[in-house]
């Protein structure tokens, strides 16, 4: 069960959930994405579409403003 | 002097652990929720100001006011010729109702964050972002003041006052907006 | 947000946990600014505290919602993602029967109706003006709103993208005047109500938002399944 960690602090609007989308294709089912943020929208919008691609999701809130979106590809 | 801070900080935490603040303050609104009251204001803005909301016109006069304070002049341009933008040019930037609401925008974006204590500065990644942000800046002023206005102005407002306009500007936008994420992705990211 | 832990994972990088600080007091002490501030504003000229507060207002509930225009147009290419683009058609669709209601008052009494002023001339430039900025919100990460927003929420780079978007609106006021005389002035502006009536251009109207929204539903769908 590989754990993967990409970290988005500082990127703009669009780029955290597209970086989360490719990466959670190139990983087995029950491996963890560990997704690092800062950015409101992304708080948002990669739970969402991680949770209607049926995975399993947790959010995280690591520090003031910033958060880690945990997927288990499912 | 001690004990009070002291007292304060416990306050302040344990107001984070209330029930009402968590449900109220920290917790997003859905998008739907956004939605409907987004529109409520707006209709209470059309009602109330005459006019519906709009952002991007207020940056022309931002951009005029710059201007004129480094000695320049804009009482030549068509656009600022009409007897109505040279009284609001005369009246400057602390008296224009329009720059209020924008920094209302900007003031309360800042205010929720800090309330729901999520406040971070977010500092530049890399130079691409700087190239970014400039461009993607002069044109959204340049597309925003030839097509009368931006998401607000011309497509927000102008769809829901019933103009075909805002129609057009949409389709207008959509493209720009799939051209803009190619660029993105093969340049920006 | 108190979900049960559906996922399995050992505590991960979750490492660089230091104290969260309590932003609460530096909000509050905000909220009184934003108030005497409209206050102030308020005892010289009414109508710019009324702009204040719904500005502030505005900006609360974009923050709060993470409400991106920008997002409603670049997610469905992007992303395949539609949900803030139904999020959008909605505001437009009860805006719409909001914005009609008021309208029609004056109009049924014969006073001058608000807001016309926002029915424009639709010609070339309304299509290359609305690409030009479609272009930019993507490349900058956020609209008109949505950059306002986002200096509000500490992201430098839309405070960048706000001083070029001031730079470029100067630019565009400049050549405004070229536009109107040789494209815009070439254009008509179309009030719907005028071509269906007032109950026809909101019926009409309100049909094709449905539609969207459909469309944008079943468009999702069909990504997500590819």
């Amino acid at each position: 069960m590989n754990e993967v960690v990409i970290d988005c602090l500082g990127e703009a609007c669009p780029v955290p959930l597209v970086k989360a989308q490719n990466k959670i294709n190139e990983m087995a089912t029950g491996d963890v994405l560990i997704v690092q943020i800062d950015h409101s929208c992304a708080m948002k919008n990669v739970p969402e579409w991680a949770r209607k691609d049926g995975h399993n999701v947790e959010v995280e809130e690591v520090d003031d403003g910033e958060w880690e979106v945990i997927i288990e590809k499912a | 002097m001690e004990n009070t801070a002291v007292k304060k900080v416990k306050f302040f935490d344990k107001v984070k652990e209330n029930e009402y603040y968590k449900k109220w303050i920290k917790s997003p609104l859905t998008y739907v929720a956004a939605a409907m009251l987004l529109s409520v204001f707006q209709i209470a803005t059309l009602a109330s100001t005459g006019n519906p909301w709009g952002v991007s016109g207020v940056f022309a006069y931002w951009g005029a006011w710059m201007f004129e304070a480094v000695g320049g002049t804009v009482d030549k341009w068509y656009y600022f010729a009409s007897p109505g933008a040279q009284s609001t040019l005369d009246a400057g930037f602390l008296s224009h109702a329009g720059t209020w609401r924008n920094l209302g925008i900007i003031f309360g974006a800042l205010g929720t964050t800090l309330l729901a204590s999520g406040f971070k500065i977010k500092k530049i990644k890399s130079k691409k972002q700087i190239v970014a942000a400039v461009i993607g800046g002069l044109l959204m002023g340049y597309g925003a003041r030839v097509a009368y206005g931006c998401n607000i102005g011309a497509l927000y407002s102008g769809i829901a006052s019933l103009s075909l306009s805002g129609w057009v500007f949409g389709i207008g936008m959509f493209g720009g907006a799939v051209v803009g994420s190619k660029l993105l992705v093969k340049y920006f990211m | 947000m108190a979900e049960q832990s559906t996922v399995s994972r050992r505590r991960s990088s979750a490492s660089r946990r230091k104290p969260k600080k309590n932003q609460i007091p530096f909000g509050v002490a905000l909220v009184a600014i934003i108030v005497a501030i409209g206050i102030a504003l308020g005892a010289n000229n009414p109508k710019l505290a009324l702009f204040w507060v719904t500005g502030i207002l505005f900006g609360v509930i974009l923050q709060k919602g993470r409400f991106c225009f920008t997002a409603s147009m670049r997610d469905p290419y992007l992303t395949g993602g539609t949900s803030i683009t139904r999020a959008v058609l909605i505001a437009f669709a009860i805006t719409t029967l909001g914005f009609a209601a008021v309208k029609y008052g004056y109009a049924a009494q014969g006073l001058p109706v608000p807001g016309m002023s926002y029915v424009v001339p639709i010609s070339i430039a309304t299509i290359v003006g609305a690409f030009i900025f479609g272009v930019g919100m993507v490349i900058a990460g956020g609209c008109a709103s949505g950059t306002l927003m986002r200096v509000g929420e500490g992201f430098h780079m839309q405070l960048i993208s706000l001083f070029f978007f001031v730079v470029g609106s100067l630019w565009g006021a400049h050549d405004f005047g070229w536009w109107k005389y040789n494209v815009i002035s070439k254009g008509k502006a179309i009030f719907l109500p005028d071509v269906f009536g007032w109950a026809g251009a909101i019926i009409v109207q309100l049909a094709i938002i449905g539609l969207l929204y459909i469309a944008a539903e079943k468009y999702e769908e069909k990504r997500k399944a590819s």
